[in-house]
């Protein structure tokens, strides 16, 4: 039974949607069976730092180019999300977006008394507020928990706002006590775009391909072009009306599995776009695979092909040279879910060991339900297994623990603040937030590159090693790292 | 053909007998063949006794604390009498947590885990005593119960009740679809109380949809964990509760709630509240 549904005004979080879990510790391939037979989540009884739902809402809400966006609840609980408004103006040049207009972002700053008397007026105000200063031609509400526990009517709201204005006001409900697994918020955000902002198709468009992402690098009209397509990114940069028709599209693709699974099932059960379930093009045989999966879908095998060919021809003999210079070598990854998994096929392609990863959540299976999708065990198949894998939400406390002792020859990491700690170490350690620098043949010698660079430019850390204050005790150091994960317990396949 | 769900939320004054009301209600329509499920919105948790022979049934919230947010609808919905389908709300103890949240919860989770059927006919929601926060206004918004029916009686507290009971079902309706369907009056034998009763709820712009007498029986039938339905099914009584399912079955009277001020409510209950010919008796 699909897990989409979107007749309900909120998204069944992820922990149930997807038995989503956010502690584990031990092999990929240990990761990948249990995945398969009833996952069971480990608490930890010391926790750092966590995620917050609404975040990740706001994440694929705020760079949609003309909608503003109004977070309900007391101002604090929109404290960073003035972090987009950046990413949106550094990242435009990668989209070709010349003049990035200035984020619409909004607070409707409640306090004591809105709790008491409830919200729903001042939030009734607050929307026809943006809608004349921003004249947005969307305006996304984020629910937080002081709105969620008092119980204000935000859907009603927001109708009668919608019914007043004319244009599309959503609710997006992503109260962060509902889940701790913060990738719940995408999905929130997704599910109240296909709720309230696609619209039925007009007609079905071969020359389309919905792209689902973050705000890396446009690798996708190069690719998209001998197909006789290019690409709808949804959604950061997309606009409201481009966000509406990508119920038109020929299929969806995702740069990120865990980003894009529940938008891509929906646009696939309710609108009709086929999602293409091959997990993303990272690694050789994946990006074979993937290019396939594309041309089939697009009804142009011929053409993958060729590409195929003809790229391989153009990057083997790099990816080889490459290779040569990094075997033996050793890495650590840390990242989200779908993104640390490219990492590891990556560093595989390379012939750089692997010795474990910190990442930030795992999903047993996505919403499409397909082991396809699953980069891990993709990963694994391909190239084997990898030791120390720890779904850690940034438990940095952990993180620090197993680098000390693994001592990799380099670390990489996706999330800004995540180098610090290899740095610290005298580990050599490269941050590329670009979730695209690395897909295709042509990524590995991205990546191969700036791995090289990396290795070969250690004066900086070697120093700070012999500088840095390390927060954490020798005693900690000298602990288990996961002295703090409990209820141990995986369910082996009899 | 595809049938028209209904939902139903019955609110009042605490102790006025809406959970006696509903669950007599509900078995007078399970008699005539409908599909029925009562989602009880107390956290006492009393709502479904009645329907189904005793206080058996778990709760949506208890089974939650103690089983975690993965669970089926069979751990929290009962079959009763006829069939009809029995989930009680629940809450946290007494002074503790948050009731309304729990009310939120309970009807998520509900519709999350498919409850509202297509074969049902009616939903009813039977709601503590005042519609107190947010939470306990979760049945009357959009997409859930669309009509409510007040219980009162001629006592004048819950009369004072059901007056703002009306107001809020008021601010919801001019929101959205909600509608009030009628007074159901449960006697207390007081003066003139169908006559009070008719012209209140004319001033409120609804209809009093039946007026239920008092009647021993009921309590009777209560100390045997039964509807009057089941436990007498010839009695007067239990005529009375078919008429009510009749009325409400057909009733066609759904408005926007005038609610009065209570200067207004203290003159209707001066005009038909006082029997002229009685004075006040001393025992």
């Amino acid at each position: 039974m699909s897990k989409v549904d979107l007749s309900l005004s909120e998204v069944q979080v992820r922990e149930l949607r997807l038995g989503s879990i956010t502690g584990f510790q031990g092999s990929a391939q240990e990761l990948v069976s249990a995945s398969r037979c009833g996952l069971r989540d480990k608490n930890r009884s010391f926790s750092q730092c966590l995620g917050c739902s609404t975040g990740n809402a706001a994440c694929m809400v705020t760079l949609i180019r003309d909608a503003a966006v109004i977070s309900h609840g007391p101002v604090g609980c929109s404290s960073c999300l003035h972090e987009f408004a950046f990413t949106y103006r550094v990242n435009a040049p990668l989209r070709n977006l010349d003049r990035p207009t200035q984020r619409k972002i909004y607070s409707t700053n409640l306090d004591e008394g809105d709790t008491v008397y409830g919200s729903d007026q001042k939030l009734a105000s607050a929307i026809r507020e943006v809608n004349e200063r921003a004249t947005p031609n969307a305006i996304f509400v984020l629910t937080t928990c002081a709105v969620g526990i008092i119980g204000d009517d935000v859907e009603s709201v927001t109708e009668e706002a919608e019914a007043e204005l004319g244009i599309p006001v959503v609710p997006i409900f992503c109260e962060g006590f509902k889940s701790k697994v913060w990738t719940t918020g995408f999905d929130a955000g997704y599910h109240a775009i296909a709720r309230k902002i696609i619209k039925q198709p007009r007609e079905r468009r071969t020359d389309v391909v919905n792209v689902i992402n973050f705000w890396g690098s446009d690798i996708f009209t190069e690719w998209l072009e001998p197909f006789g397509a290019k690409p709808n990114f949804i959604t950061p940069y997309a606009t409201v009306d481009s966000l509406a028709y990508s119920s038109e599209a020929a299929a969806t693709i995702q740069a990120c599995p865990t980003l894009g699974s529940y938008l891509a099932a929906a646009l696939e059960q309710e609108f009709g776009v086929p999602e293409i379930k091959t997990a993303s093009p990272y690694g050789i045989p994946q990006t074979d695979r993937w290019f396939r999966a594309l041309g089939k879908m697009l009804g142009k095998p011929d053409v993958a092909e060729t590409l195929i060919a003809q790229k391989k021809k153009e990057y083997i003999p790099q990816i080889e040279a490459l290779r040569e210079k990094l075997t033996g070598r050793t890495a650590y990854v840390t990242a989200g879910a779908g993104h640390g998994h490219a990492l590891l096929a990556v560093l595989a392609e390379l012939g750089v060991a692997a010795k474990g990863a910190a990442v930030f959540h795992h999903d047993p299976l996505y919403d499409n339900g397909s082991e396809d999708s699953d980069a891990l065990a993709q990963r694994v198949r391909d190239y084997g297994d990898v030791p120390n894998i720890n779904v850690c939400n940034k438990q940095e406390f952990e993180l620090v623990n197993q680098l000390s002792r693994i001592r990799p020859d380099f670390m990489l990491a996706r999330h800004g603040g995540m180098t610090l700690w290899g740095a610290k170490l005298g580990i050599p350690s490269l941050l590329i937030g670009d979730e695209h620098f690395g897909m295709g043949y042509e990524g590995i010698v991205r990546y191969g590159e700036r791995i090289i660079e990396t290795i070969e430019n250690d004066e900086f850390v070697k120093n700070l090693e012999k500088h840095a204050i390390n927060p954490y005790t020798k005693w900690w150091l000298a602990q288990e790292p996961f002295t703090f994960m409990e209820g141990a317990e995986i369910w082996q396949a009899s | 053909m595809a049938k028209e769900l209904r939902q139903i939320a019955i609110y009042g004054k605490g102790g006025i007998g809406k959970s006696t009301t509903t669950q007599n209600l509900t078995a007078a329509l399970a008699e005539n063949g409908k599909k029925v499920l009562v989602v009880g919105c107390d956290p006492k948790a009393d709502s479904t006794r009645l329907i189904l022979g005793g206080l058996a049934q778990r709760t949506v919230l208890d089974t939650l604390r103690d089983e975690g947010e993965d669970i089926d609808l069979s751990n929290i919905m009962k079959r009763g009498y006829r069939k009809v389908r029995c989930v009680e709300s629940g809450g946290p103890e007494p002074g503790a947590g948050c009731a309304g949240r729990g009310i939120i919860t309970s009807i998520g989770l509900l519709e999350r885990l498919g409850a509202y059927t297509k074969d049902l006919d009616y939903v009813f929601y039977d709601v503590l005593g005042d519609v107190v926060c947010g939470g306990f206004a979760m049945p009357i918004r959009e997409g859930k119960a669309k009509e409510i029916y007040i219980v009162a009686s001629g006592e004048m507290m819950s009369l004072y009740a059901a007056n703002n009971i009306a107001k809020g079902i008021q601010r919801y309706a001019k929101q959205g679809g909600v509608r009030l369907g009628g007074v159901i009056c449960n006697s207390r034998n007081v003066d003139r109380e169908p006559e009070l009763l008719r012209a209140f709820a004319k001033e409120l712009g609804t209809h009093l949809i039946h007026f239920i007498p008092r009647d021993n029986i009921v309590q009777h039938a209560e100390i045997k964990r039964k509807t009057v339905i089941e436990y007498k099914p010839d009695a007067e009584q239990a005529a009375e509760y078919r008429t009510l399912a009749k009325n409400i079955e057909q009733n066609k009277k759904f408005v926007i709630p005038k609610p009065m001020t209570p200067d207004r409510l203290e003159e209707i209950l001066l005009e038909f509240g006082l029997l002229d010919e009685l004075e006040d008796y001393a025992i």
